[in-house]
Formats: C-alpha cells, structure tokens, sequence
C-alpha cells in the first residue's frame, strides 16, 4: 500500500487554483523531492495531507487513512515556520511530544540534542532562530513515523546547516516509511532523493527518479527543473 | 488523549496563574498587617506604606481578574490559530478535545481566581479592627440562619447552588462566544483579527434579536394565557428555582450553538497563516 | 574519503568510481569490511537506496562480496583489483587524448608534450 495517495486533488482559495487533479502515489522507502517555485502548491499538498486544510475535489490519503486523528498517528510534520511553544524547554517539549506521539524515541533525541550541546533544560525562548530551526527538525526526526512530510526543511539555513539537516534525513533513514521533501532548492537535496514530484501551478508535471532523468536527459535534477520553470 | 491535552495546558497557563495566586496572598497578608497596624500609627512613612499595600492587593485582585479572562483568549488564539496551532492540528487529537481542554482549563482558572479573590478578603479581614464588625454582622447572619426552618435552608442552598452553577456555565459560554469569532474569523485569508471582532459583535447582536424576538414570540403566542389555563400558581420560592433552571438552560443552549460555531469552522475552515 | 559528484551522470554511477578509486587506492583495503549502507549514505550525503544500488553493481562485478550477516567486504583478489585499476586509468587517459584530440594535437605532439610534462616534474622532485 503506498503511504501517501492522491487522485484529483483540488484545492481553490477563491478564484485562484491552488492544486488541479492532482495524482501521484508515494511508495514505502523512498525519500521524495517536491520542486517548485513559490507559489506552486507544494504547502497546499502538505498541508492538505497534514488535514490543515480541506480538499474541494478528490481523494487524499495516508496509509490508507484520510487525514484525521489516524493518519496524524502516523505523519510526522515539519512546518515551514517554527510551530514549537518557545515557552517550554527542550525536555518539556519531549515530554510533550512522548506525551502525544507513541512512536517518539525519546533517546534518538536526547542524543542528537546533546550532539548539538543542547542543554534540556535550556528554554527555547533563548535560542537563536537556526537553533530552533534545528530543535523542531530533531522532534519531527525522533519519531519514527510512517510518512515525514518535511516543508522547505533547507530553506533559509546556513550551509553547515543545511548539511545537518540532509545528514540528519538520512542518518535516520527507515526502508519502511517515506520522505516527502519540499524544496525551491533543488541542486541542495537532489543527491538525498530517490525522486522528484514536479509540480508547476498546482498539477502535477512529471514523476521519476533522479537516476532515470540524469541518464535519459543527461542533466541534473537541478537543470532541468530551471528547464521547466524557466520564465 | 484529553487528559494529556488538560496536563499540557495546565502546564502552560500554570506558569503564569500560580505566581499570580503567590501575588495576590503575599499583598492580602500585607494589607492584613497594614490594617492591623501600620495604618493608626503615628509614623508617616508606615501609613504611606501601608497605603501602598492596599493598592498592591487592589491591583492584584484587577490583575488575577484581568489575567485569567485574557489567558482565556490568549491560549486559544495563540496555540491554535497562530504558529503553534502547525503542532496542535497535527496531533493525534480530535477538534472536539482542542476546544474541551481550552474550555474546561478556562472555567478552572475562573473558578479558582474567584476563590483565591474570596480567600484573600478573608485573609486581609482576619482579626482587623474596624471589618470585625462586618464579622459579627456574619455571626448574626449566620445565627439567624439556624434559626430557620429546614425547608428554607434547604431552598436557600439549593439557590446558591444553582446560582453558582449559572454563574460557572455562563463564563464557559461567554468563551465559547469568543472561541467561535476567532475561529470564524481566522478563517479568512487577510485582517483575521478584524474579522474576529466583526465576528463578536456579529454573534452578540443576532443574540439580542433572537432574545427580543423570542420574548415577543413568547408574548404573542399567548404564555400568560397559557398559564392562566393550566392553572398554574407557583409560590415564590417555586418560581425562583424555576426561572433559575429556565436561565440555566437558556445558557447551556447559548453555549452549545458556539460550540457547534467553532467546531465547524476548526474543522472545515481552517486556514493557518 | 572524499565524496564529489558532477551534474551530468546519475549518482549511482559515480559512486560506483568512487568506491572502485576508494578501492584502488586503499582507503578501502582489501579483505576489509564496507562500513554500512546507511554509514556510507550519510558520508556521501546521498540517497541509501542509492547507495544500495551502487554496492550491488559492484557486487555483482565481484569488486566487493558480502556475507550474510557480517556486511559487505571488499575482496582479496588482487588480479581483481588491478584489472579495476587499469580499467580506470583507461577512462582517465580516454579522455584526456579525446581532450587533446579536440584542441588539435597530433599523435607525436602529445607523446612529446607528456615525455616533457613528465621531465619538468621529475627535475622538480630532484630539486627539492
């Protein structure tokens, strides 16, 4: 069964179009690119797999589970913006996040806290925003969820950053849950990527692996992408 | 999963209501002091400070007052509708519990303000001079009440009861009434807030019309008559306790339309920036 | 070991050179154990599955074995290793004589140009 489905999903916020029909299904193990320019429906996708938002037409789906309480059991999330309570400390927001998620692996967290010196008892509040940043991909990270739906992880991050983020995807890799990643920075993630969902004004442009096009079109992800989205 | 939702949030406002609570009880063990007997002495600088520790209590008992209706707002609007609301709409919980634990953590924190407020009178009262005599107006009252019959005291506490009851479910429905314009209004993609007021005073006028119009409706379909009928001659005591139940109901009803309000657009209109 | 990828060949295939130079050169010995999949992934920054694929290709050349539950290991078999050696060089001088062949240099031109290359470095080794 695949961990994320959709068939004809659309999405309108008024008279714009957000998503149309789109279709496209995500299989166990693998580690999947969302490109697109801002603007182009990938935090639509995501939000509306995550059940912050409500589909006009079609079928979204996560293990089979529309998103709700069920599928949230088994999505964990990466929002663009930071979501953590700045009032807690890093050890209430594991509490917290124990609390909620059964599949929080408490000691995979204690460990990459205590990797970056990270104090437990430290407060968020008092950390700088790239700090944070870091504190929310390591709580997204420690479960060990079916599906990671992790929105512009990279963007706007120092490089020694970004290397920690995509070292940190892949230090935690499970063959038997999915990756999807939103990116306008391709060229940065293209080698973590098993494959690239494009998608351009809310359909769905094209589906492969970054292997099949490097070798069929004898270019990166990255250019081909600048190909598409030329404007 | 409600229980863990309650323990957070508790966590959450806590840290904010307790010391507030620690505020009020040092200021009215202070003003208790200052009453007993800092106020008569001839010392200038020990009345001015006395004085001073009234106003410290009076400001208190504003800012537990003040404190636990924003936290009533704050906690909703900013743990849902704003960033954090990216974590809370995406656990594992239902719609439902979101607005039971903000709703049940509220009408706690309103309760127990109110017994902290009523606590702390009694403390800046205990043994002072010149509220002694409010004291034994108490021990009269109370003496009187011993005197009565145990039909009356049962209906006076029945009364009280009743009363408090009101009272406790009127408070959850007034925030049930500002849970419903925030997330009415921050359903919209611009001025959210804006729209939330719009939304407040929205709910508040359909609320004055239904009520007038219910009252004429009542009128013109002819309840007096309908009364005069059934032949129905309640005493007073009767009437009191029905018009109370009446009141209590009209509130639960109150309540439940906004919390039907704020369930459908949390659920189908949700729209986080 | 350093890890560098270029934008024009799928990854997998330059990982498999990488790991055949990592071979040659002795950053992986022979007879030693792979470090795993994951290890290697992380490494490289690149995809497991990737990673999975191109080990698999180089198991299959019989460049490294694996056994069932101690990983993979690179093999003792130094005829192997060489012949991945010379198969690597060739690529190395291919392209350079396709290189040279492009700018104009005749067959004399460039076996000259290399005799002089290779003097000027031995005189340099010899001053120092």
């Amino acid at each position: 069964m695949p961990v994320l489905e959709c068939k004809g999903l659309t999405k309108r916020f008024g008279r714009v179009t957000a998503l149309d029909e789109a279709a496209f299904s995500i299989e166990p193990g693998r580690i999947v690119g969302l490109p697109g320019p801002n603007g182009s429906g990938k935090t639509t996708l995501i939000k509306l797999a995550n059940g912050l938002l409500t589909p006009d037409g079609g079928y979204i789906a996560i293990c089979g589970f529309a998103p709700g309480r069920e599928s949230h059991a088994l999505v964990s999330y990466l929002p663009e913006r930071t979501a953590i309570p700045v009032w807690m400390t890093a050890r209430q927001l594991m509490d917290f996040y124990c609390d909620f998620y059964r599949d929080f692996r408490r000691d995979a967290a204690e460990e990459m806290l205590a990797h970056l010196n990270i104090h437990p008892h430290q407060s968020i509040k008092q950390m700088s925003k790239g700090t944070r940043e870091k504190v929310q991909l390591i709580m997204v990270m420690s479960r060990a969820a079916k599906l990671y739906l992790l929105d512009e992880p990279i963007g706007g991050v120092d490089p020694a950053t970004r290397d920690y983020i995509l070292s940190t995807i892949i230090g935690n890799y499970n063959p038997e849950a999915a990756v999807l990643i939103s990116t306008h920075l391709i060229a940065d993630v293209e080698k973590v990527l098993d494959e690239v969902i494009f998608i351009n004004q809310g359909r769905v442009m094209l589906q492969s692996t970054v292997d099949d096009i490097r070798e069929e079109k004898g270019m990166s992800v990255d250019a081909l992408f600048r190909e598409v989205f030329k404007c | 999963m409600l229980r863990k939702l309650l323990k957070h949030e508790f966590r959450a406002t806590g840290r904010i209501m307790l010391p507030m609570y620690l505020v009020l009880l040092v200021t009215a063990i202070g003003s208790n002091l200052a009453g007993r007997g800092m106020l008569d002495r001839p010392s200038r600088i020990l009345n001015i400070l006395a004085v001073l520790i009234v106003i410290a209590f009076a400001s208190a008992i504003c800012g537990v007052l003040l404190m636990s209706f924003a936290l009533m707002i704050q906690r909703f609007y900013k743990n849902l509708l704003q960033d954090e609301g990216y974590l809370m709409f995406t656990l594992p919980v239902s719609v439902h519990q979101h607005i039971w634990s903000k709703l049940i953590v509220a009408a706690v924190w309103f309760a127990v303000t109110i017994l902290a407020i009523i606590a702390a009178s009694l403390i800046v009262a205990y043994d002072v001079g010149f509220l002694r005599e409010m004291l034994d107006f108490f021990r009269y009252f109370f003496e009187g009440l011993q005197k009565l019959k145990i039909s009356e005291a049962l209906n006076g506490t029945v009364y009280l009861v009743e009363f408090a009851v009101l009272m406790f479910l009127s408070l959850a429905a007034f925030s049930l009434q500002f849970y419903a314009a925030l997330a009415a209004g921050h359903s919209r993609a611009n001025h959210k807030m804006v729209w939330s007021v719009v939304w407040f005073f929205g709910f508040q006028f359909v609320l004055q019309m239904a009520m007038s119009s219910i009252f004429v409706m009542l009128d013109k379909l002819g309840v007096s008559n309908f009364l005069n009928i059934i032949d129905w001659n309640p005493s007073v005591t009767a009437a009191i306790h029905v018009g109370l139940l009446m009141a209590i109901g009209c509130v639960i009803v109150y309540g439940a339309i906004f919390y039907a309000v704020t369930t459908f657009f949390l659920k189908k209109h949700l729209n986080l920036e | 070991m350093q890890w560098q990828f270029s934008n024009d060949a799928p990854i997998y295939a330059q990982l498999i050179q990488q790991v055949k130079v990592g071979i040659v050169t002795g950053a992986f010995p022979p007879g030693e154990r792979l470090p795993s999949v994951r290890d290697l992934a992380t490494e490289a920054g690149v995809n497991p599955n990737t990673m999975q694929r191109a080990l698999a290709e180089l198991e299959r050349d019989g460049l490294v074995y694996s056994q069932r539950t101690a990983g993979r290991f690179v093999t003792e078999d130094n005829t192997m290793i060489n012949a991945a050696k010379k198969s690597l060089a060739k690529r190395h001088v291919k392209s350079f004589l396709e290189a040279m062949l492009r700018l104009g240099f005749q067959r004399e031109e460039i076996i000259s140009l290399i005799e002089q290359e290779l003097g000027e470095e031995e005189a340099n080794h010899a001053g120092t």
